[in-house]
C-alpha cells in the first residue's frame, strides 16, 4: 500500500463515492421502472446490505492486513451492534405487532408479564446508537486486554476468537437471555419516525451505508498513514522487534482490535433495518470465516481489496445459491483454496503477481546465455 | 489503471445485479417453494420440496391451473432464518410468485411473516406448530395444538400416565406448546411436581418456561436421559418430545442404550414422522407414540393412489440430488400436497390468481380437498379441519394407528383457555 | 413334595374355576396364583399333563379372540400359568406369533422360532412342528401376518409375564417382578409376596421381596406397620419407592412417628440419589472426555506436531463415519447411491442382521475407517497443505475451504440427510453398579480411547518413525539437514493424524448422527482441547479432554441446563489461557517465537 495518497487515488475515490452515493440512488428514485437503467428497490436493499458487509471487511483488513491478527469472530461484534439497534426497533413496533401488545411479539408468546429492566432504556434512539458503539467496543476491550496482555499470538488468538463467537452464539440462542433466542428480532416497523417499508427509507439506509463505508475507508486509510500505522505494520511483520524497540505492542493491538470491533458494530446496526431480521445464527463461526474469505479473496492489506472482495463474493453467492445451489459450496470452497494457495494477495494483488511472474520470465529469458 | 478497472467492474456488477429480473412467461404461473435444502433441517424439508414438485407435475399433466402451467421457483433457505427472509423477499418482489409453499420451523415462518404481510403474498404452511397465530397472509394446513399435542396427551392420560417429562428444542414451537400443555395438564389435575424437565419462573412466580430445552443440533443427551430414567422409576411416567431435526437421533440412541423401553416410559414425539424415523434405531423404539393428521399406514383408496403415484414419479425424477431409495410419506408431506390442491381449488373458484380474491374464497369455508389423509376443509380462521390419528411405532419404522379423531376443528388460540 | 403340591393344587383349581365369573377380582387372580405357586414347587410333569394342556388351550383362546377381549383373556392366563407359556408370551410381544389357516378352515396359532439361519414353526397347542396335510413339515410363508399388539395388549402381556416372572429361574427377573408388583401397592399381593419370600434363597431377590412387601405395607391401616415399612425402605435406600415415601412424608394427617420415619427414609434415599448422580456424572464426564479425546487426538498430532491447523478435521472424522456406514451396508443389503446423477450400486453380502458375522461389522469398519480417513488426509496434504507449512494461518483458511468442499461432496454423494448406522448387539445395554448406569458403548469408547492414546504414545516414543516425527516437530529445517526425509515424514504424520480422526468418526456413529454437517459440531471443542492441553503434548491433550468433559458434565448436572455449562467451560478456558497461554503442558523451547 502506498504511503501517501496520490492524486489519482483521490480522484478515483471521489468518483466512486459519487457513484455510490448519488448516481445509484438517483437511478432508483428518478428513473421509471421500465427503463433499463432503473435500479429496483430490491437491488438497492440488497446492495445496501452488501455495503454493510464491506464495512466489516474493511475493519477486518485493518486488523489482519495491517496488524497481522486474524480474528475468526468479527461477526460477533457485527451482531452485537445489530442487536443493540434491533432492541430499539423492537420497542418501536409498539402495538403494531402480531399480538397488538406493548411488549415485543416474542415476549408475548413466551409469556413474559412485563418488559425486563435492561430493555427499558433502549426505547430511546440515542441510547441505542451509543450502545451500538460501546457494547461491541467493551466486549472487544475486555477480550483484547486479556488476550494481548498475556501475549497470545497468531493461531491461538484466532482460535480463541472463534471460541468467543461460538460461546456467544450458544448463549444468545437461549431464550432465557430475553433476547429472542432463536427467533431473534424481526417485524420492524419504523426507525426514527420513518416507515421501514417505504422505499425512500430504504434508499436513505443505502446512502447511510455507503457513507459509513467511505468513512470507514477514509479512517483506516488515514490511520495507516500516521506513525501509528507504521508501528502497526511493524507489529504485523515482527512483534518481538517492536517490543524490543520499546513500544507497548499490546496497546497498539488493543486499539486496532477495538476500532475494528466498533466499525463492525456500526455495520451491523446499519444492516439490521435493511434485512429486517437479526438472529444468533449471525454469530456462528462460519459467518466470521466468510468475512475472512472476502478479505482474502479481495486482497488483504490494501483496504480496497476487501471491499471488492465483499461485494464480489456476496453477489456471486446470491447468484449461485439460485442458479446452482447444489454446487455453490464447492465453488466457494474451491475458490478460497485456490486464492489462499496461489494468490495470497487476492484479486487486487493478482495483477502484481501476474506482472511479477511475467517480469521474472522475461528476465530469465534475457539472462539465458546464448548458445 | 488497475484501480480504475476494478472500480469499473464493481459498477458493472452493481448494474448487472439490478437487471436480473425477467418477465414471466405468459402461459405459466410462478409458484414459490421455500424450504431448507441444506443444513440441520434438510433432513426433514427436502421431502417437502419433493412432494411439492410431484404435485405440480401432477397438476400440469392435467392441464395446470386456470389453463396455465405451474412454474416452480425453488429456493434454499439453508436452515438459516435470515436467509429465509431474504429468499421470501426475492420470491415476492423479484419473481413475483402467485403463492408460496414453504417453511417448516416456526422460527422460519416468523422470519418470513413480515415479508409476506408487507408485500401481501400468500404462504401455505404445512407443519404442526404451536398456534397463537392467525396471519391473513398464511393458510395453515398444519396441525394446530388441539389437533396434535392435546390428543396425544389425552391418550397418555387415559393410559394411566401421571408424570410428564417435557423436552424440546429451544425455540418458539416447543416453548409455546409446552406452556399450553402445562396449563392443560394442571387443569386435568396433574400436580406441578409431576411435570419434569424444570420450570423457570419470573420474578413474580409465574411460569415462563416449562421443560428442558436443547439447541438445534445438540448431541449430548446423557445427563438428560439419566434424569428421565430417574423420573420414570416410579413406573407411570411418559415423555413429551418436541425435539426438532436430527438431534432426535442422539436422544433416542441414548434412550435405547440406557435400557428404557416404551413399556417403562413411552415417548410421544410431536416432531417425528416416518421420514425422521428412517435414521433411528427403530428396533429399540417399538411402542412409542406419534400423533399426526396422516400416517403412511392409513388404509384408504386415496392414500394408496397417492403413494403409488408419488413413488412412480420419484423413480423417473430428474431433480438433482433427489433421494430415490427408501422413501416414505409423512404428514407434513401430505399436508403440503393438500395445500397445493386447496390453492388450486380456490384459484379456480375465484377465477383469478390475485391474493386478496383467493383469500376471500378460502375463508368462505367452501374449499375442500379429499386427500390421502381424508377430507380437508379450509376454515374462516385460515386453518384446516381434518382428521387426527394417534399411532404407535413399529419395528419397521411405520406407525400402527391406534385411534382416530374424525374432522377436528382447528383452534389456534389455546393459551389461557383451560380454566380449572 | 411334588405329590403334596399337586394334592393341594387340584382342589384350588376347582375352587378357582368356581369364581371364574369374578374375572376382574384380584382375589381370584391371587388365589389362582397361589395355585401356580404350588404347581411350580412341583417338578415338571411328564410329556404334557393336563395343566400344560390347559395353559396352552387358554393361550390359543386368547390369540384367536377378537382384539377387545384379548387383554382380559391374557390376564386370566396367570391363573393357569405354566412355564411353557413364557416363550409364547414373549413371542407375542415380539410379533413372532402367527395364525395359520389350516385347509380345514381352523385357525392354528403358531410360534416362529429362528435359530442359526433356520426357521422352526411350532404349534402352540401341541408344541410340535407344524405339518401340512400331507404330513411334511410346513414351510415358512413370508405372507403370514403376525398377531397384532397394541399398548393395552402389551400391558396385559407385560403384567402376565411379570407375574409369571415371580417364579422365574433367574433371581434378577424375580427381583424385578417383585418390585413391579410392590409398586402397584395393592394389599392383595401381600400373601403372594410373603409366600415367595419364605422360599427365596437368593439374597438380592430376597431383598427385593422385602422391599416390595414394605411398599405394599406403606398403605397399611396400622401405623406401626407403616413405620417399620418405612424403616425397611430407608435401610435398603430403595429408589423406586421414593415417590410413595414422599407422598407419606407430605401427608399431614399421618401420626408423627410415621412422618418422622418417612422423612428419615427420604433423606437416606436422597443421599443415595446424590451419590448415584455424583458417580454417574463422573462416568459421563469421563465418557464425554474420551469422545473429545479421540476427536482431538488426531488434531493434536497434526496441529501440535506439525503446526498445521486443519479446519477440515471434522469432515475427515465424518469420512470415518461414512466408511462405517458403507461397511455396514456391505455386510447387509448393499448400498445404492447416486452421486452427481450417476447411479451406483455396491453389492452387499446379505448377512442376516442377527448373525454373528453381521454383528462383527463394526470391528471390520474400524480399520476401514482409519484407512479411508488416512487416504483423504494424504490427498489433502499433497494437494493443499504441503504448500502451507510455513504459513500456519493460511493452512487454517485453505483447510476451511477444503471442509466446505468436503461437506458438499458428502451431501451430493450420500444425500443431505443423516445416514443410519445401527449399533451391533454386543454394544447395546448397560452395566449397573449400585444404581449407576454405565452404557456399554460408552465403556467401549473409554477403553478404546485409552488404547489409542497408549498406542500413539508408544509409536511416538519407542519407534524410529516416532523419533523422526518428533525431530521434524522440533525443528523442521534442522531435521532436514540431518537427513530426515521431511516431506515423507510430514505426509505420514498427517495421514496418521487423519486416520485417528477417522476412528473417532467410527465411534461417533455409535452415539450420534453422521451427516454432512456433523463435523462442524465437534471442531471448536477439538480445538479448545488441543489449545488447552498445550500444543505438542499428548499428556496435555488427555488431561484437558478429560478435564473439559468432566467439568462440562458437572456443570450440566448442577445447573440443570445443557448449554450454559458449555458456555461457562468456554469462558473458563478463555480466562485460563490468559494465565497459561501455552496450555497445560507446553513444549519448552528457547525459540523466541514460540515462547
Amino acid at each position: 500500500m502506498k504511503s501517501q495518497i496520490s492524486k489519482r487515488e483521490l480522484v478515483l475515490g471521489l468518483v466512486a463515492a459519487f457513484g455510490l452515493i448519488v448516481v445509484i440512488p438517483g437511478l432508483n428514485a428518478f428513473t421509471p421502472e421500465s427503463s433499463p437503467l432503473h435500479v429496483s428497490n430490491f437491488s438497492i436493499n440488497l446492495w445496501g446490505q452488501y455495503l454493510c458487509l464491506a464495512i466489516v471487511a474493511v475493519g477486518l483488513d485493518l486488523l489482519w492486513g495491517y496488524t497481522g491478527l486474524i480474528s475468526l469472530g468479527q461477526m460477533l461484534f457485527f451482531s452485537l451492534g445489530g442487536y443493540a439497534l434491533g432492541m430499539h426497533l423492537m420497542l418501536k413496533i409498539g402495538r403494531l405487532g402480531q399480538y397488538k401488545s406493548d411488549l415485543p411479539d416474542f415476549m408475548v408468546f413466551l409469556g413474559y408479564p412485563k418488559l425486563p429492566a435492561h430493555w427499558v432504556p433502549f426505547a430511546e434512539f440515542w441510547f441505542s446508537a451509543l450502545a451500538v458503539v460501546w457494547v461491541p467496543g467493551l466486549v472487544a476491550l475486555l477480550f483484547g486486554y486479556l488476550a494481548f496482555r498475556s501475549r497470545i499470538r497468531g493461531v491461538y488468538f484466532s482460535i480463541l476468537t472463534q471460541a468467543l463467537t461460538y460461546a456467544a452464539c450458544l448463549l444468545f440462542f437461549r431464550n432465557e437471555l430475553t433476547l429472542g433466542g432463536n427467533n431473534g428480532f424481526t417485524d420492524f416497523k419504523t426507525l426514527l419516525g420513518f416507515q421501514l417499508a417505504d422505499p425512500a427509507t430504504q434508499r436513505s439506509l443505502y446512502i447511510a451505508s455507503a457513507i459509513a463505508l467511505i468513512a470507514a475507508y477514509v479512517f483506516c486509510r488515514w490511520l495507516t498513514l500516521t506513525k501509528f500505522g507504521k508501528v502497526q505494520r511493524a507489529v504485523r511483520d515482527s512483534e518481538n522487534r517492536v517490543l524490543f524497540s520499546g513500544y507497548a505492542a499490546a496497546n497498539y493491538k488493543l486499539f486496532v482490535f477495538v476500532a475494528a470491533a466498533i466499525i463492525s458494530g456500526v455495520a451491523g446496526a446499519l444492516y439490521v433495518p435493511q434485512t429486517g431480521i437479526i438472529n444468533p445464527s449471525q454469530m456462528e463461526p462460519s459467518k466470521s470465516l466468510e468475512a475472512i474469505v472476502w478479505v482474502a479473496v479481495g486482497g488483504r492489506g490494501t483496504l480496497i481489496g476487501p471491499i471488492l472482495g465483499a461485494l464480489g463474493v456476496n453477489s456471486l453467492k446470491s447468484w449461485a445459491t439460485q442458479a446452482m445451489p447444489a454446487y455453490w459450496p464447492l465453488l466457494l470452497g474451491g475458490l478460497f483454496m485456490i486464492v489462499v494457495i496461489f494468490a495470497p494477495r487476492g484479486i487486487v494483488g493478482l495483477g502484481n503477481q501476474v506482472g511479477a511472474l511475467l517480469q521474472r520470465r522475461k528476465s530469465e529469458k534475457t539472462e539465458d546465455p546464448a548458445p | 489503471m488497475k484501480k480504475f478497472l476494478h472500480l469499473l467492474s464493481t459498477a458493472a456488477l452493481l448494474l448487472a445485479g439490478s437487471l436480473t429480473c425477467h418477465a414471466a412467461d405468459s402461459g405459466t404461473v410462478k409458484v414459490g417453494v421455500l424450504h431448507s435444502l441444506s443444513g440441520t433441517m434438510a433432513i426433514s424439508e427436502t421431502s417437502l420440496r419433493d412432494v411439492l414438485l410431484f404435485a405440480f407435475d401432477e397438476i400440469n399433466a392435467k392441464g395446470g391451473v386456470l389453463g396455465k402451467k405451474i412454474e416452480p421457483v425453488v429456493v434454499d433457505g439453508a436452515s438459516n432464518w435470515p436467509l429465509f427472509a431474504e429468499k421470501a423477499k426475492q420470491l415476492l418482489e423479484v419473481d413475483k410468485v402467485a403463492v408460496t409453499f414453504g417453511c417448516w420451523t416456526s422460527v422460519s415462518r416468523k422470519s418470513v411473516l413480515p415479508v409476506f404481510e408487507k408485500d401481501n403474498g400468500l404462504l401455505f404452511y404445512p407443519v404442526q406448530y404451536e398456534g397463537e397465530e392467525e396471519s391473513q397472509n398464511v393458510i395453515y394446513t398444519a396441525e394446530a395444538v388441539n389437533q396434535q399435542a392435546i390428543p396425544a396427551v389425552d391418550y397418555l392420560l387415559a393410559d394411566g400416565k401421571k408424570k410428564f417429562y417435557l423436552i424440546g428444542t429451544d425455540y418458539v414451537y416447543p416453548q409455546t406448546t409446552n406452556l399450553v400443555l402445562l396449563e392443560y395438564l394442571l387443569s386435568k389435575g396433574i400436580p406441578i411436581e409431576n411435570i419434569g424437565g424444570g420450570l423457570r419462573k419470573d420474578a413474580e412466580g409465574k411460569v415462563i418456561s416449562a421443560g428442558k430445552y436443547t439447541p438445534f443440533g445438540h448431541t449430548d443427551y446423557q445427563q438428560i436421559v439419566a434424569e428421565i430414567k430417574q423420573f420414570a422409576s416410579s413406573g407411570d411416567a411418559c415423555v413429551i418430545n418436541t425435539i426438532n431435526g436430527d438431534s432426535n437421533v442422539p436422544f433416542f440412541k441414548e434412550f435405547a442404550a440406557s435400557g428404557l423401553t416404551a413399556a417403562d416410559c413411552p415417548v410421544a414425539s410431536l416432531s417425528l414422522s416416518e421420514d425422521e424415523f428412517r435414521s433411528l434405531p427403530t428396533k429399540d423404539l417399538v411402542g412409542h407414540l406419534g400423533c399426526w393428521a396422516y400416517f403412511m399406514s392409513i388404509d384408504s383408496k386415496e392414500n394408496d393412489q397417492f403413494k403409488a403415484a408419488f413413488f412412480k414419479w420419484l423413480k423417473s425424477s430428474t431433480v438433482p440430488g433427489i433421494e430415490k431409495a427408501n422413501r416414505v410419506t409423512c404428514s407434513p408431506m401430505v399436508l403440503s400436497y393438500d395445500g397445493v390442491y386447496l390453492w388450486k381449488a380456490a384459484v379456480e373458484k375465484a377465477g383469478s390468481f390475485d391474493v386478496d380474491k383467493v383469500r376471500t374464497v378460502l375463508q368462505s369455508g367452501t374449499i375442500t380437498f379429499d386427500g390421502p389423509n381424508g377430507l380437508n376443509t379450509v376454515e374462516k380462521n385460515n386453518h384446516t379441519k381434518k382428521n387426527v390419528y394417534i399411532g404407535e411405532t413399529k419395528a419397521d419404522g411405520q406407525f400402527k394407528i391406534v385411534k382416530e379423531f374424525s374432522q377436528v376443528y382447528p383452534q389456534p388460540w389455546l393459551k389461557g383457555t383451560f380454566g380449572k | 413334595m411334588e405329590g403334596v403340591g399337586v394334592l393341594f393344587a387340584r382342589p384350588l383349581l376347582c375352587f378357582c374355576g368356581f369364581i371364574n365369573e369374578m374375572r376382574n377380582s384380584s382375589v381370584s387372580v391371587i388365589l389362582r396364583f397361589l395355585a401356580v405357586v404350588f404347581l411350580a414347587t412341583g417338578t415338571s410333569a411328564p410329556a404334557m399333563d393336563q395343566y400344560e394342556q390347559r395353559a396352552r388351550a387358554l393361550f390359543v383362546e386368547a390369540v384367536v379372540a377378537p382384539e377387545s377381549s384379548q387383554s382380559l383373556l391374557l390376564e386370566n392366563l396367570v391363573g393357569s400359568a405354566h412355564p411353557c407359556l413364557e416363550p409364547f408370551l414373549q413371542g407375542w410381544q415380539r410379533e413372532q406369533i402367527f395364525i395359520y389357516q389350516s385347509p380345514e378352515g381352523s385357525k392354528i396359532p403358531i410360534l416362529k422360532v429362528e435359530e442359526n439361519q433356520s426357521v422352526r414353526i411350532l404349534r402352540v397347542d401341541t408344541g410340535e412342528e407344524l405339518k401340512e396335510a400331507s404330513g411334511s413339515l410346513a414351510a415358512w410363508n413370508p405372507e403370514w401376518k403376525a398377531v397384532e399388539t397394541n399398548s393395552k395388549i402389551r400391558r396385559s402381556l407385560k403384567n402376565t409375564i411379570d407375574l409369571l416372572a415371580l417364579g422365574s429361574s433367574s433371581p434378577s427377573d424375580r427381583a424385578a417382578a417383585a418390585l413391579k408388583l410392590g409398586l402397584k401397592q395393592s394389599p392383595a399381593s401381600l400373601p403372594v409376596l410373603e409366600s415367595r419370600l419364605s422360599q427365596e434363597t437368593n439374597p438380592s431377590a430376597k431383598a427385593a421381596f422385602l422391599d416390595a412387601i414394605a411398599l405394599v405395607s406403606l398403605n397399611s391401616e396400622n401405623p406401626d406397620q407403616r413405620t417399620s415399612a418405612l424403616q425397611r425402605l430407608g435401610e435398603s435406600a430403595s429408589l423406586p419407592a421414593r415417590d410413595a415415601i414422599k407422598r407419606l412424608a407430605d401427608d399431614s394427617t399421618q401420626p408423627p412417628q410415621v412422618s418422622r420415619a418417612a422423612r428419615e427414609a427420604l433423606q437416606t434415599i436422597d443421599t443415595r440419589i446424590f451419590w448415584i448422580d455424583f458417580f454417574g456424572t463422573v462416568f459421563r464426564g469421563i465418557s464425554l472426555g474420551s469422545v473429545l479425546l479421540i476427536v482431538a487426538l488426531g488434531l493434536a498430532i497434526t496441529f501440535g506436531l506439525m503446526g498445521v491447523i486443519n479446519m477440515a478435521h471434522g469432515e475427515i472424522m465424518i469420512v470415518g463415519g461414512y466408511a462405517t456406514f458403507v461397511v455396514q451396508c456391505v455386510f447387509g443389503n448393499g448400498l445404492a447411491f447416486a452421486p452427481f446423477g450417476l447411479s451406483m450400486n455396491i453389492p452387499g453380502f446379505g448377512f442376516d442382521p442377527s448373525s454373528a458375522i453381521y454383528q462383527s461389522y463394526f470391528l471390520v469398519a474400524l480399520p476401514v475407517a482409519f484407512l479411508s480417513a488416512a487416504a483423504t488426509g494424504y490427498v489433502l496434504e499433497r494437494g493443499v497443505i504441503r504448500f502451507l507449512y510455513r504459513r500456519p494461518l493460511e493452512s487454517l483458511l485453505a483447510t476451511w475451504g477444503a471442509s466446505l468442499v468436503m461437506q458438499q461432496l458428502f451431501r451430493l454423494i450420500f444425500g443431505p440427510a443423516n445416514v443410519p448406522v445401527a449399533s451391533p448387539e454386543w454394544i447395546n445395554g448397560s452395566l449397573n453398579v449400585e444404581g449407576v448406569l454405565m452404557n456399554y458403548n460408552r465403556l467401549f469408547v473409554i477403553v478404546f480411547a485409552a488404547a489409542v492414546v497408549f498406542g500413539t504414545s508408544l509409536l511416538l516414543t519407542k519407534t524410529p518413525l516416532g523419533l523422526l516425527i518428533r525431530a521434524v516437530m522440533q525443528d523442521r529445517s534442522m531435521a532436514g539437514c540431518m537427513g530426515v526425509p521431511t516431506t515423507k515424514v510430514n505426509t505420514l504424520t498427517f495421514s496418521f493424524g487423519c486416520g485417528l480422526a477417522g476412528l473417532a468418526g467410527a465411534f461417533l456413529s455409535q452415539i450420534g448422527n453422521i451427516g454432512p454437517g456433523t463435523g462442524q459440531t465437534y471442531i471448536v471443542d477439538a480445538f479448545m482441547v488441543v489449545v488447552l492441553g498445550g500444543v505438542g503434548s499428548l499428556t496435555g491433550t488427555v488431561l484437558s479432554a478429560l478435564g473439559i468433559g468432566t467439568l462440562d458434565q458437572i456443570l450440566q448436572t448442577t445447573l440443570r441446563n445443557p448449554v450454559i455449562g458449555k458456555v461457562l467451560v468456554l469462558a473458563g478456558l478463555i480466562v485460563f489461557l490468559q494465565f497459561k497461554p501455552s496450555g497445560l503442558f507446553s513444549a519448552k523451547s528457547r525459540n523466541l517465537e514460540e515462547s
